[in-house]
Parts: C-alpha cells; sequence; structure tokens
C-alpha cells in the first residue's frame, strides 16, 4: 500500500470518528491533506537524493566515523577528532579532509513541538505550521529508518510519541500532531528537563517552538545540549506578530500568562516593539550561532515544503 | 473693566457647573481596549522606559485637565463680555457722510475718488471701537441714510457698499440738517465728512447750519484738479420755423493749465459739427450754432482732448438734449371769412388747418371734437367748445368763457403780462385798435393784456380746455400787419399743445423736474439712462422727479383708467434729456477743509484698524487656538 492511499484510508478513518474536538489548532482535520501529503513524497525523494550525494558531508556530528564502513569524506573543521584525518589525502593534495563512516546503529530524531498558548494565538497559525514541519522531517525520517519519537511541550512534557521507524508509521505520526492541543505557559527549561530524563538514548532533538519562553528560551536549548542531545532549533515566526494592529490606549494581556499592563500606543511605541521584535530575533540566532546549533527561522507565511528544502540546505538534520 | 453681559454671579454659577462636569468626565476615564499579545516580556522592555518618564505623563495629565478648565473659564469670561469702563461710556456716534456727487467720479485717486472715499469709510468702520456706533448716508442732491445707527461692521460695510455715484451736485447743507437731527440728544456725536470738498457754504435757505454738540470731521479725496467740461448745452427750435434750430453750449476749462480740447456736436448719432478749442485756465468760451437743421431729435455734445487722454473728471465731457418733438396739430377756425387770420396760419406747416362758417360749424355740433383748436374769428358759439379755444372779438350772451361789457374807445395794451406764453416774443404796446370791448373773466383767468384797467386779452381755462379770449377784432388795429401777430397766434397754439416755446431742451442734474404729463395722467413710468425702469408720482399734471443722472429719459404716462402702467401703452411718451451743467461740480480741485457753523472741520481721530475694543472676541480667539493646541497636542500623544 502507497503512502497517498494509506493516508486517504487514514482520512476516510479520522472522518468517521469523532471529531467533534474543539481545536484552537483549528482545522487540523485539514492540515494533512492529498496535497501535503504528495508533498511529502517529493520530499522524501529529494532528502534521498540529498542524504546519499554530497550534502551528507555537511552535518558535523561527534558520531560521524564510528562505524567501520567508509562513507565518504568533507572538510576538516576546528573540533574534529584529528584521528579521523586522512594524511594520505592530506599527503597528496595537501588538504584536510575528514573520513567518514556509515553509523552502524539509526539514528534517534525527536521532535519537540512547542504547544504553548503563544503558539496558538492568533488564528493558530503558527502551531499548525510547526505540525506541518514536524510531519515533513518525520516522514522524512521515517523514510531514511531512523527512529522517530515526537514530544509536545508548554512548562512540562504534555503528551509523547512513542519512538517509531519505518514509513508506514506517519499516519502515527499524522494521528499524534491532530490530536495535539495548544494549553499552558511557556517554560523550554523544565520541559526540557523532563525531555531528558525520559529519552535517555542521546539523537537530534528538534525543537519546533516560537520561544516565547518568560524565563528564557537558551535554557530549553542549553538543557538539551548539557545532556549531550544534538538540538536542532526550528523557530517558528509570525511576522504580523511584529507589526500588531494597535493604536490609542489599550489594555494589553499576555495570552498564556494573563499578565495586564495599560499602554498607550502610538507610532513611536510601535516603531519601538519592531526594534525590540528584531532584536529578540536576533538575540537568538547570535545564541544558536555561538553554540553551533542548527537553527532556522521558520516564516508562517512561507510555504513548508520551502522551508523543509532550506532545513536539508542548512544542514544538521539527519546525518 | 465691567460686565456687558451676564452678571457676574451668572457666571461663576456657570463656571462651577460646568468645571464640576468637565471634572467628573476627567476622572470618568474610558474603559481602555483589551487586546491579547502573544508574548508579554517583549512589551515590558518598552514599557520599562516608558514607567521612568511616569511622573511626567501624571503632570501632563493635569496640565490638560487644567487646560480643559483655562477653555472653559475662557468661555464663561466671553459670555461676561468684558470691556474697559472707559470705553463703554465714551462709546461715539458718528453719521459718516459720503459725498456722492458728479466730482466724485473723478478718476485723479484709483479707482475714483469715491472709491477712495470707500476706502476710508472702510478703514473707518474696522477702527471702530467696541461701543461705537456709525450711520453712513450717501450725501448728493439729496441725503440718503443707507442703514440703522449701528456698530456692527458687516452691517456698516453692506451699507457702504450701496452708495453709488450720481451725476448731481452735492446738497451738503441738508446733508449737515439730516446728520445733526440724527445726533440731537445723543452723547459723543460726530460728523464724519468724507469727500473732495467743493460743498460750498454750509447754509441754505433757511440760514447756516447749526452743528449743536456735534463735532465735525472731515476726510479728504482726491489730489486732481485738470478738467475740462460743458457747463451750459441748450437746444430750441425758431418759433416760426420749426425745422430749424439753434444750438448755445458753454465749456469751461476749471483746470490749472490751458487745455486744447475737440468739441463735437452729434445730432441723431451723426456729427453735426466739430470743433478745435483752445482754452486758458479757468476760461469760459461759449459757443453758438444758429440755424441748424434736419431730422434731428437727439442732441450730443462730446468733449475730447486733442492727445486723445480723458481728463480728470469724464462725467462732464458729455451733454445731452432733446429737440421738442413736432406734431401736427388740428386747428379748426370758425369764420366768415378773415385773409389774416388764414394767412398767420399758413406760416406754420405743422398746423392742419380746417376752415368753415358759424353755420356750418353750428350744423355739426357746433363742439369742435376731433381739433385741438377752435379759433373763433369773430363768431360766438351757442356753447363753449369741448377743446381749447381763441376766441378773437367773442359777443355775449353765447359760449364764450368770458363776460363782454362795455365798448372801449380806441383801446391799446398799456399793461402786459409778458411772462405768458402767448406774448412771448412780441412786442404789443404799440398796436393801434380802432375799438374794442372790455372782458371780464372768472377767478382763476389770467388777464394778459388791458387798456386802462380793463382787460382786453384774457387767458385761462374752463372745463380742463384752456382758451384765450381776445377783446378786439384784429381788422380794426394794425395787429396783422405785425410779426407780433402770427406770434401771438402760434404762442397761443402752442401753449395749448404743450408745444411751448420756452421748451426745456435738458433738465439740470439735482434738480427736482416736474415734466408735464397732461391733466389726466395720475402716474408715469420713467425709463432712466441706464435703462432700468421706476414709478414717479404725477402732480398737477406733472411727473415729479429728483434726477440724478445725465442722459436721457423716457417718460411714459398712466392715464388712470385703472389699468395701471400697463394700460398706458398707448400714453404719448415724453422724452428728454438731463445733465450736470454744473461748473461748481465741474471744479474738481480738491478742498483743503471745509467749514460749517463757523468751524473748520477737524481730523479723524481715535480710529485703530485691525483693533477691535470687545475683549470677547479675543477670548475666543484663546479658546480657538487652545483648542487647536490640545488637539495637536493629543493627536500627536504628547498630553496623554
Amino acid at each position: 500500500m502507497g503512502l497517498l492511499s494509506g493516508l486517504r484510508s487514514l482520512a476516510t478513518f479520522a472522518s468517521g470518528a469523532p471529531s467533534s474536538r474543539s481545536s484552537r489548532g483549528g482545522g487540523d482535520d485539514e492540515l494533512f491533506d492529498d496535497d501535503f501529503q504528495r508533498k511529502l513524497e517529493y520530499l522524501a525523494l529529494v532528502s534521498r537524493r540529498v542524504f546519499a550525494g554530497r550534502m551528507r558531508a555537511e552535518r558535523r556530528t561527534k558520531k560521524s566515523g564510528s562505524g567501520v564502513e567508509f562513507a565518504d569524506h568533507r572538510e576538516y573543521q576546528p573540533g574534529d577528532d584529528f584521528r579521523y584525518l586522512d594524511w594520505n589525502v592530506y599527503q597528496r593534495f595537501g588538504r584536510l579532509l575528514l573520513r567518514l563512516y556509515e553509523e552502524e546503529e539509526d539514528l534517534a530524531i525527536y521532535f519537540i513541538v512547542d504547544a504553548s498558548g503563544s503558539m496558538a494565538f492568533g488564528d493558530a497559525k503558527k502551531l499548525r505550521y510547526a505540525k506541518k514541519i514536524c510531519a515533513a522531517l518525520a516522514y522524512v525520517g521515517l523514510a531514511n529508518l531512523d527512529r522517530v519519537a515526537i514530544v509536545s511541550t508548554s512548562d512540562k512534557v504534555m503528551d509523547r510519541m512513542q519512538e517509531t521507524r519505518g514509513k508506514a508509521r506517519i499516519f502515527k505520526v499524522f494521528r499524534f500532531l491532530r490530536e495535539l492541543e495548544p494549553a499552558g505557559t511557556t517554560d523550554l527549561g523544565d520541559a526540557m528537563k523532563t525531555f531528558v530524563a525520559q529519552h535517555k538514548r542521546r539523537g537530534l532533538a528538534v525543537l519546533i517552538s516560537d520561544l516565547y519562553d518568560p524565563a528564557g528560551f537558551e535554557r530549553g536549548i542549553n538543557v538539551l545540549r548539557y545532556n549531550k542531545f544534538d538540538p536542532f532549533v526550528v523557530h517558528v515566526v509570525d511576522p504580523s506578530e511584529e507589526r500588531p494592529k494597535l493604536f490609542g490606549d489599550v489594555l494589553l494581556y499576555d495570552c498564556e500568562t494573563g499578565d495586564e499592563r495599560e499602554v498607550t500606543v502610538t507610532a513611536k511605541v510601535l516603531d519601538r516593539f519592531r526594534e525590540v521584535y528584531r532584536e529578540y530575533l536576533a538575540e537568538v540566532d547570535r545564541f544558536c550561532a555561538t553554540r553551533q546549533v542548527p537553527y532556522v527561522r521558520a516564516d508562517v507565511n512561507v510555504a513548508f515544503d520551502e522551508l523543509i528544502l532550506r532545513i536539508f540546505r542548512r544542514g544538521g538534520f539527519l546525518r | 473693566m465691567i460686565l456687558a453681559g451676564l452678571p457676574f454671579a451668572q457666571l461663576a454659577a456657570i463656571f462651577a457647573v460646568a468645571g464640576a462636569a468637565v471634572v467628573a468626565f476627567y476622572i470618568l476615564k474610558l474603559r481602555r481596549r483589551t487586546v491579547a499579545i502573544p508574548f508579554a516580556p517583549l512589551w515590558q522592555r518598552i514599557l520599562k522606559d516608558k514607567e521612568a518618564t511616569s511622573l511626567f505623563s501624571k503632570l501632563k495629565r493635569l496640565l490638560s485637565l487644567l487646560l480643559q478648565l483655562a477653555l472653559l473659564l475662557l468661555l464663561v469670561v466671553a459670555l461676561g463680555d468684558p470691556r474697559a469702563a472707559a470705553t463703554l461710556i465714551k462709546g461715539r456716534n458718528l453719521v459718516v457722510l459720503v459725498d456722492a456727487s458728479a466730482s466724485m467720479q473723478a478718476t485723479d485717486v484709483a479707482p475714483t475718488r469715491l472709491g477712495a472715499a470707500k476706502d476710508e469709510v472702510k478703514a473707518l468702520i474696522r477702527g471702530l471701537g467696541g461701543s461705537d456706533r456709525m450711520l453712513i448716508a450717501q450725501m448728493d442732491a439729496m441725503v440718503t441714510p443707507l442703514g440703522p445707527m449701528s456698530g456692527d461692521t458687516s452691517e456698516l460695510e453692506r451699507a457702504l457698499d450701496e452708495v453709488k455715484p450720481t451725476d448731481a451736485r452735492a446738497d451738503f447743507p441738508r446733508a449737515l440738517r439730516f446728520a445733526t437731527d440724527s445726533l440731537r440728544g445723543v452723547d459723543n456725536g460726530e460728523i464724519v465728512v468724507v469727500s473732495d470738498g467743493n460743498l460750498g457754504e454750509a447754509a441754505d435757505a433757511s440760514g447756516p447750519v447749526h452743528l449743536g454738540d456735534a463735532k465735525l470731521a472731515f476726510v479728504p479725496v482726491g489730489k486732481g484738479r485738470k478738467n475740462v467740461a460743458i457747463t451750459e448745452f441748450s437746444v430750441r427750435r425758431y418759433p416760426l420755423d420749426k425745422s430749424r434750430y439753434e444750438v448755445m453750449l458753454e465749456v469751461t476749462n476749471t483746470g490749472p493749465d490751458a487745455e486744447d480740447v475737440e468739441l463735437s456736436l452729434l445730432g441723431d448719432g451723426q456729427l453735426v459739427d466739430l470743433t478745435k478749442l483752445r482754452l486758458k485756465a479757468g476760461e469760459r468760451l461759449p459757443r453758438f450754432y444758429p440755424s441748424l437743421s434736419g431730422a434731428s431729435r437727439t442732441l450730443e455734445a462730446k468733449l475730447q482732448r486733442l492727445d486723445g487722454s480723458r481728463d480728470d473728471l469724464p462725467a462732464d465731457d458729455h451733454a445731452y438734449a432733446l429737440l421738442p418733438e413736432r406734431r401736427r396739430a388740428k386747428v379748426l377756425v370758425v369764420t366768415p371769412g378773415n385773409t389774416y387770420l388764414e394767412a398767420a396760419l399758413l406760416l406754420d406747416e405743422y398746423l392742419d388747418v380746417t376752415q368753415m362758417g358759424p353755420r356750418e360749424f353750428a350744423a355739426r355740433g357746433g363742439l369742435g371734437s376731433g381739433y385741438e383748436v377752435v379759433v373763433f374769428d369773430a363768431v360766438t358759439p351757442a356753447q363753449p367748445p369741448k377743446t381749447n379755444a381763441i376766441y378773437i372779438d367773442p359777443r355775449s350772451p353765447g359760449g364764450a368763457p368770458v363776460k363782454v361789457e362795455q365798448e372801449l374807445a380806441q383801446p391799446g395794451f398799456d399793461k402786459i403780462d409778458r411772462k405768458h406764453p402767448t406774448v412771448r416774443f412780441t412786442a404789443l404796446d404799440d398796436v393801434n385798435i380802432a375799438r374794442g370791448h372790455k372782458l371780464a373773466g372768472e377767478a382763476g383767468d389770467k388777464v394778459v393784456g388791458s387798456s386802462g384797467g380793463a382787460p382786453i386779452l384774457i387767458a385761462g381755462a374752463r372745463g380742463g380746455s384752456k382758451f384765450v379770449a381776445l377783446g378786439f377784432d384784429v381788422r380794426d388795429s394794425d395787429l396783422p400787419l405785425r410779426v407780433a401777430w402770427p406770434l401771438f397766434l402760434l404762442n397761443t397754439i402752442n401753449w395749448f399743445t404743450d408745444e411751448d416755446a420756452s421748451y426745456l431742451s435738458s433738465f439740470r442734474t439735482g434738480d427736482v423736474w416736474r415734466v408735464p404729463v397732461g391733466a389726466q395722467a395720475t402716474e408715469a413710468r420713467l425709463k432712466l439712462p441706464g435703462g432700468a425702469e421706476e414709478s414717479v408720482p404725477v402732480h398737477e399734471g406733472r411727473a415729479v422727479f429728483l434726477g440724478e443722472r445725465a442722459g436721457f429719459y423716457e417718460l411714459r404716462p398712466s392715464l388712470g383708467t385703472g389699468a395701471g402702467a400697463n394700460g398706458a401703452d398707448d400714453a404719448p411718451v415724453t422724452a428728454f434729456a438731463a445733465n450736470l451743467l454744473d461748473e461748481t461740480e465741474s471744479t474738481i480741485a480738491p478742498a483743503a477743509e471745509i467749514r460749517a457753523d463757523g468751524k473748520v472741520a477737524g481730523k479723524v481721530e481715535g480710529f485703530h484698524v485691525g483693533v477691535r475694543r470687545e475683549i470677547w472676541i479675543y477670548l475666543l480667539l484663546a479658546v480657538a487656538l487652545l483648542t487647536a493646541v490640545e488637539w495637536a497636542t493629543y493627536h500627536r500623544r504628547i498630553t496623554v
């Protein structure tokens, strides 16, 4: 049974099931439609070509070269283990190349989807987008026979999908994501602590979040780093949040915490907010760059498949 | 400072109530719109900066309240209409006499002297104090108040716009009397004369004008002096040859320099004569044009400078005249036969003479209907005719309007009423008469000629028809051998038919015109030179009108049939002309001062253009300004 036909039957099954569950994530029944699934197939094909070819060497991981079967060379990067340098090549060509070996064990990929209240802000565009990215990357992972697990977080780990592998398990992924409901405040630090405690097997931890953490987005990422996970940050942003449609005397309240504040919004204030918002984005970017954490900013207005391709190009995902 | 509007207690109450409302509204702040945001800490970063200025914000809010209260206070004080006590007590009452006479049309100042005068008055209006009141009156041949005495500047400016130039001279004494009458019993009265100053003595038939307590001020207008004017213009037909006429006119240079001018005379719009003249300063040059002929009806004299330029006053460079209209009069002569009479009547080709014997006249009813004049020569009708009649040697009893009394031997005209139109241009003193009869008229009849106290020539009217009775047979005298005989006859017929030889070829502007329109007319419509029409009253057979524009007029009498003016369409139209012809008015050199009641008029004082003395206006301006500032600061989020 092909993926599409399988998904269709799943969709039929899903339509028979009670679907009255109101979702602030809104319209998730239509989230993984035929068009979406067609794109997944395409992305899986593209990923196969990418990871089988030149892009493989771009992912630097401590695990590279731990197998016995030679796979490829890649350029030396500061910090790489000298033991894997190919001295013969250096002697012949004067270039420092690193020898890469096939992994002997499959890779564990964890998708950590932020399902806090802020992800459902507005019409839950960010959460829907996060789900799509998660589904697409999960499918690519499953297609590469990697182990894929998904957890949803807010200020704690809310729900989890056990590790699974094989393309056919994508339906489980869809079901999990469809049932994901936004709730709670964001505390990535605590949530990640719970996550690392629950998952002893280290691997790639793809954090899909808007990073609106009052305690600081850094804590969550650092917890992953300190516990030997390879964090990969997909920062979901909605550009409309940069230019909120506010003017005059208003009472602002935080959709997660409910904190209130009286503000008189003027053009000047809006300009200042825009600056602060950009500063915040730059701060995240800077943090990830200095910690060598792969970082992708996911604009909800960009088609998700384009973003997946950008993630592939960026490297750090899979091998 | 006193309050001319609401009293202080009332103002305080209004301020208290409205102020409480303002404060209450200020305290009851509007509920803010609640808006959700995804991540409050981002906003906290901005608000941290704003908190630093929260004290200043509170202060600004307080300032906002104080501003509102200040606005309210200004409005309440404006309601009180505060004024300086001095201005209220010393408010002036002004009567402004704006000269609109012909000389004010001079163009030596742009656009005209009248235009400049209006500008001066406008400046006075704008400089009026809060308690000053003004009345504007147009001064020309009469004086016309253009509105009530008012302090409202827009009303006064509207009144000023109604001042129109005239071609008449200014009646200064009348205007002064009007002004003094208007200011009688009023404090701080002031008469302001805005004029070029050629106003003459401030005295009339009643004596000099007394100004009383009123102050007289003079605003001079004009500076030029150059002017050449037509100061006389007259035309008349010759009595014995009405196809010919003569024109007399006079040109005067009222300016300080010699002038070369071209004088054109136009008949019915066609050039009749063109003369180049050189006039010294102040020279008056009469011109006489005898024996002019042609079918001219309208005559116009025109002056132009040789260099083509116009003098300072173009209004007196034209003069107009109308020749008396010639129409054929139907005359019935009832006579057994009188060659002298027939010959005399033949002299005027415009007489349609019918002759018949007494029997035939009696056979036809004896009333003479259908004729304008009936001449009874040695015939006395049984009853008076219903038309104008000349009775030569009448006999009693009969239809004669006069009684014929005793016979007079060798009478003569030893007493003649030379002003009577029937004897104009005649010399009757030495007429020799063999015999005649004394005539006795009724009260109201005019004895034109008498012999030793016995009337022998009587003129009068019976039943709306005129008559002339001559108490002797002309064949018993040498009168038919004299020029006086046909003149007497034609004068009489002209008097009957209103074709008076003393016809005025033109009227003078500024005079009251009395134009004959016939005894039956009750009203008349007058068409003015500009084409406008207006009704004029008719008194004793004459339309009465004070004319102030030069040019040609047409008068159409209404015969009083109840059809009004439209019912008079078939009534004869009388045309006439009017001219300025006033050397005083043409002398346009502005006067430096004017005098009245033995005093020289002073300068106008106490007018400050652009400064209103009503404080409430400034209070409202302040309110508007503060509101604008508040509006701007609110929208720029400075005060909130």
